[in-house]
């Protein structure tokens, strides 16, 4: 719909809501590429920035939900930008959600300071992390868009980021068995590839809204998905 | 937490009550409604919405013939109600008028007393053979009308002397007196104050279980409140017509979704 309402304000309201949304996702995008940053680079400085900056993101995230709030509550919006106010809604908490795993990833970076490295490990996190970061760009610019194709597209791809947790998750378990002082450094390096197939999760969830937002449907659940590990008992796992 | 209407708005029966085939309102001239198809389901509150002048009340007012009252108008096409045409020639319009009430903008009690107003319709229409008979369709209407505990110790007090929201009861009351199977209301809410508006809306939702109910209304947000199903009217044609739900969270049709939404379209 881009005819204008015959309240402009209304139209003012809207656009200001998803301009607050899209704010927020600069800022979590950024959040992202920091923590990969500081962790690659052992840049503590920068994990206290990442962690610091998760705040500002909260506030931005609460600033949008009591606006949409006031939306509802004044302008009764109706059809398409009902889904709109919904939508945002719901993408500012899978957003927020996002930050708080960077925000994780960066607490992580500086216990994994003192911990010893786990080889290979550092670049299948990196190779994870610009999976989701790129589905996350691509989102956004479904939304902006309102590109369903482009929607499904990142909604498809997360099946393969779930792949490469879980064989990260398997090659952690392998490196745990060899030598019981890997336990530490594995365990929070689990937590981190956990971290980041959980922001995958969430940009599809947000890909499902702007399918939602254009189509008026949420997708079907029939896409497909790579969840071995939850399913799996522990000696399935060690057999890789 | 018994109650979970609000999400649960499915339109309980199937069964059609109004079924309207290609009609054609006329006003001279001027073609007022154009072609409009639709069927209207038996206990379900369906809602008439669209801007000024698109035809709705024009619509409404050949359910029950009211349009015969105006001399240049003419209804072509098929009404029925359970199956029966209701232009048809043996049909009487003011035992028609019994079976389909109507309710309007402007509450209009007569300027008799409470009990009168209640009295008037079954006492034409001979539905109460004694006193003691009038009494019972007088109290069962007015408290159908959920109207009785406010009005039961002053019943022989004039109608027009109680505030517009228990007027509009009492009109909503007198209507379902003669046991109408339809009732139409023609922006019953509009002159009311918001907690009137309220007590006449959840009355409405009561009235579903023994009524079919249209109600035509400019106030989209009742529209969505107290109806099942609700048809989109433009310009004399019926755009769009399915669920409540629907209709207010994904329109099919651009201009329903225009003028729902509140833009220039």
């Amino acid at each position: 719909m881009s005819t204008q309402h015959i309240v402009s304000a209304f139209d003012r309201d809207l656009e200001g809501a998803q301009a607050m949304v899209l704010k927020m996702a600069g800022l979590v995008e950024n959040a992202m590429s920091q923590a990969a940053q500081a962790f690659e680079t052992n840049d503590l400085e920068l994990a206290h920035k990442v962690r610091g900056n998760d705040k500002v993101i909260d506030r931005l995230d609460e600033d949008i939900k009591t606006n949409c709030a006031r939306i509802l509550a004044t302008r009764s919006p109706n059809a398409s930008d009902l889904r709109t106010v919904l939508a945002v809604m719901s993408i500012s908490s899978n957003l927020e959600r996002c930050g708080d795993y960077a925000k994780n990833i960066a607490k992580r970076t500086t216990v994994l300071a003192e911990t010893r490295q786990i080889d290979g490990v550092p670049a299948a996190l990196r190779h994870m992390q610009s999976a989701v970061a790129s589905m996350l760009q691509d989102v956004l610019d479904a939304f902006i868009k309102r590109d369903v194709d482009l929607a499904e597209n990142v909604r498809a791809r997360d099946y393969e980021v779930d792949e490469m947790y879980n064989t990260l998750f398997r090659s952690l378990l392998t490196h745990m068995m060899e030598d019981t002082h890997n336990i530490t450094a594995c365990m929070h390096l689990h937590f981190i590839s956990k971290n980041i197939e959980r922001m995958g999760d969430h940009t599809t969830s947000i890909a499902e809204q702007v399918i939602y937002l254009v189509t008026g449907e949420m997708p079907d659940d029939d896409r497909q998905k790579s969840d071995l590990i939850s399913q799996s008992k522990p000696d399935e796992l060690s057999r890789t | 937490m018994d109650d979970l209407r609000a999400i649960n708005n499915d339109v309980e029966s199937n069964a059609t009550k109004i079924s309207a085939k290609n009609v054609q309102v006329y006003y001279g001239d001027t073609h007022a409604i154009k072609d409009v198809n639709v069927e209207i389901k038996e206990h379900t509150v369906t809602a008439f919405i669209g801007p000024s002048g698109c035809g709705k009340s024009t619509f409404l007012r050949s359910i029950n013939r009211m349009n015969d009252t105006i001399d240049i108008c003419r209804v072509e096409g098929d009404i029925r109600i359970d199956g029966q045409d209701i232009y048809d020639r043996n049909i009487d319009p003011v035992q028609l008028r019994a079976r389909v009430g109507m309710v309007f903008q402007k509450p209009n009690p007569f300027p008799k007393s409470i009990y009168d107003n209640i009295a008037y319709g079954p006492k034409i229409h001979g539905l109460a053979k004694t006193k003691a008979d009038m009494d019972e369709i007088v109290e069962k209407s007015l408290r159908r009308g959920a109207i009785w505990n406010e009005v039961k110790d002053r019943l022989h007090a004039p109608g027009t002397g109680l505030s517009g929201g228990q007027q509009q009861r009492l009109c909503i009351a007198r209507a379902i007196a003669t046991e109408p199977d339809v009732l139409l209301m023609d922006e019953p809410c509009s002159a009311l104050d918001p907690i009137a508006t309220s007590q006449v809306e959840e009355l409405i939702d009561q009235l579903r279980e023994s009524y079919t109910v249209v109600i035509v209304t400019h106030s989209m947000q009742q529209a969505a409140r107290v109806s099942q199903k609700t048809a989109f009217f433009h310009l004399g044609s019926l755009v769009e017509y399915g669920t409540t739900d629907d209709i207010f969270t994904n329109p099919k049709d651009s201009r329903t979704e225009s003028y729902i939404s509140g833009r220039i379209g």
